[in-house]
């Protein structure tokens, strides 16, 4: 149907006989320096990680470990500076700017840190983005905006500007927006920080069945409990290295010992 | 969900209400640019108005010396003007000159035919004429015709009555007319520099504020990259919101433009002397024409902000604070 998809296909096509389809994500070696005048942060320092095809990882790490920076990468956000990011067996360094668009706006949902709303825009307007991106009929975005918006519980809100709401609503609607064309992998950098426990709750049920029903891959990282036991596997990342991977009921105790 | 069902928008309809919605919610820093189009709107499209009111007033007071000359020509042949019956025929269309040569004689002499009008003049376009000169003077007092148009053919009749034909004007002399030329040339070589020195000023303002909004908006403009759009959307973006302030200044810039001159000018001669030669069609012709060249300029002061914005990494301006 998108020129752009059949161009993935057949990027996926030549991708070579390695396991189609059991790795939604696969992180090679990802280093990222920043460069800042002479000092340089050596954010990432070689994380290798495969994301398995309808897998719900939860990423913990201190602050300033590199959790976003490694979101960036494997959400075709910015470039490594070294290793490769391989998004369905594609490199997606090998995407031409159309096709990393439409891998953006498709193929990932984010939900970003600091929700990244745009503050011009009311809620609906905010959650319609993506799709109208995406070239969806504006009726249609709007009834599915107006879908989305009431399963985080927010219709009512929806020609509300961002400025106008809470933390907790603010972050509702960056899930919705997330949501908004389907994406099969869903990044969450901290998608439940600013949520009551009865919200967050309602959120992971939401991750939950995105991934039982849809197969949708989730990524999200985090430091809340519940959000940690929901998940299939649980990533430690330190000072730019992938510390440890475990399940959750191997994580139990250490999670058990930290609080 | 009325409200909602009103949101309908096509995607350039959307970057247009986007872009609208920008302005306004930054509406103090677009006012600021817009007053940059503003001033250089206003600054060409003054200078556009001026040259032509002076044309008007120059053409009017040509016509008038004009008229003074033919009035004094037509002293030469019958003396004061002044309660004097004066016959004057008229073929074709009249010149403003004749017209206003017309309105000047019947203000102060008898425009009538008779026997008591000493003189006949003859007014108007049409080079050839049905009637002989004699018939013209039949029954006059002085056999003397003058006539308007030098090449104008009378019809061919009786000769028995020699007949006097005179005509308003010899010709003007080649060299004041090559000198005038010359001086227009330069004076409008020398308002052109300036007018386009204002509008390039002009569009580096634009271009700057514009750079301003970009570094203002990295993280919104990020956003969006990581939503899926494409670079061609947010160089879209700003140069629908660039056309949008180039259409407002220009609009407010003519209408400023335009009547500063023609107030000065008024103050200066006299107001109805400058309202009443003015030609209405041309004020028009330059207002749309300083109207386009206006928002043209502002779009080619977004090009490179519209570029810079648009060639932006998602994620670096994510992490923007702004
Ligand atoms: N654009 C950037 N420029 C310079 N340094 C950066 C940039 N982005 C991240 N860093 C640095 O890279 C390191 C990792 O940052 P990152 O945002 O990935 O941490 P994090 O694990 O997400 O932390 P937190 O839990 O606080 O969100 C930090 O030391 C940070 O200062
Ligand atoms: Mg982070």
């Amino acid at each position: 149907m998108n020129p752009l998809s059949t161009r993935l296909d057949e990027l996926l096509a030549t991708a070579g006989d390695s396991a189609k389809g059991s790795h939604v994500i696969r992180a090679v070696d990802v280093k990222k320096i920043y460069k800042m005048g002479d000092s340089e942060t050596h954010a990432l320092r070689g994380v290798t990680l495969d994301v398995r095809r309808g897998e719900y990882m939860s990423i913990m790490g201190p602050s300033g470990s590199g959790k976003s920076t490694f979101f960036n990468m494997i959400g075709g956000l910015d470039k490594p500076t070294a290793g490769k990011v391989y998004i369905d067996q594609v490199d997606i360094a090998q995407l031409d700017p159309y096709e990393l668009a439409w891998l953006r706006c498709r193929k990932v949902g984010y939900i970003f840190q600091m929700f990244n709303l745009i503050q011009v825009m009311s809620c609906i307007e905010n959650v319609m983005l993506p799709m109208s991106f995406a070239g969806k009929d504006s009726e249609e975005a709007r009834d599915r905006a107006l879908e989305i918006l009431e399963m985080v519980g927010l219709k009512e809100r929806a020609l509300h500007k961002p400025a106008e709401m809470s933390g907790g609503q603010q972050q509702r609607v960056a899930i919705a927006r997330a949501l908004a064309n389907s994406p099969d992998i869903l990044l969450a950098d901290e998608p439940t920080g600013n949520l009551d426990l009865k919200t967050g709750e309602e959120i992971i049920e939401l991750f939950r069945k995105l991934r039982d029903d849809l197969g949708v891959t989730i990524i999200t990282a985090t430091h809340d409990l519940k959000m940690l036991k929901a998940s299939d596997r649980i990533v430690w990342i330190d000072d730019g290295r992938l510390a440890r991977i475990c399940t959750p009921a191997e994580a139990n105790i250490q999670v058990e010992d930290v609080h | 969900m009325e409200q909602i069902g009103k949101q309908v928008r096509l995607p350039f309809r959307r970057a247009f209400q986007i872009a609208l919605s920008g302005i306004r919610i930054r509406f103090g820093r677009s006012v600021v640019t817009v007053s940059g189009v503003v001033l250089g709107i206003a600054f060409l499209m003054s200078n556009l108005t001026g040259q032509l009111i002076k044309k008007s007033i120059a053409e009017e007071r040509d016509q008038r010396n004009t008229v003074n000359l033919m009035l004094s020509l037509i002293k030469a042949e019958i003396g004061e003007v002044a309660g004097r019956q004066i016959a004057v025929s008229t073929f074709g269309q009249l010149s403003p000159v004749e017209q206003l040569l017309l309105t000047q004689l019947k203000a102060t002499a008898i425009v009538r035919d008779g026997p008591e009008a000493g003189l006949r003049i003859v007014l108007g376009d049409q080079p050839q004429v049905p009637v002989t000169l004699a018939s013209l003077t039949a029954g006059m007092s002085q056999s003397v015709v003058i006539d308007s148009l030098a090449t104008r053919a009378y019809a061919a009749g009786d000769t028995a009555a020699p007949v006097r034909r005179e005509l308003f004007f010899g010709k003007e002399s080649e060299d004041q007319l090559a000198k005038e030329a010359q001086l227009a040339q330069t004076e409008k070589f020398r308002n052109w520099w300036i007018v386009t020195i204002s509008l390039l000023v002009t569009v580096f303002g634009v271009a700057n504020a514009l750079l301003m909004s970009v570094t203002e908006r990295f993280r919104e403009i990020g956003t969006m990259k990581c939503l899926g759009a494409l670079s061609s959307f947010i160089r879209r973006l700003f140069l629908i919101e660039s056309s949008l302030i180039g259409l407002a200044g220009s609009i407010v810039g003519v209408i400023v433009g335009a009547l500063l001159p023609l107030l000065a000018y008024g103050f200066a001669y006299r107001f109805a002397l400058v309202f009443g030669t003015l030609s209405y069609g041309w004020l028009l012709v330059y207002a749309v024409a300083a109207a386009v060249t206006g928002t043209l300029l502002a779009v080619l002061a977004a090009i490179y902000p519209a570029w810079f914005a648009s060639r932006m990494v998602p994620a670096s301006a994510l992490r923007s604070t702004v």
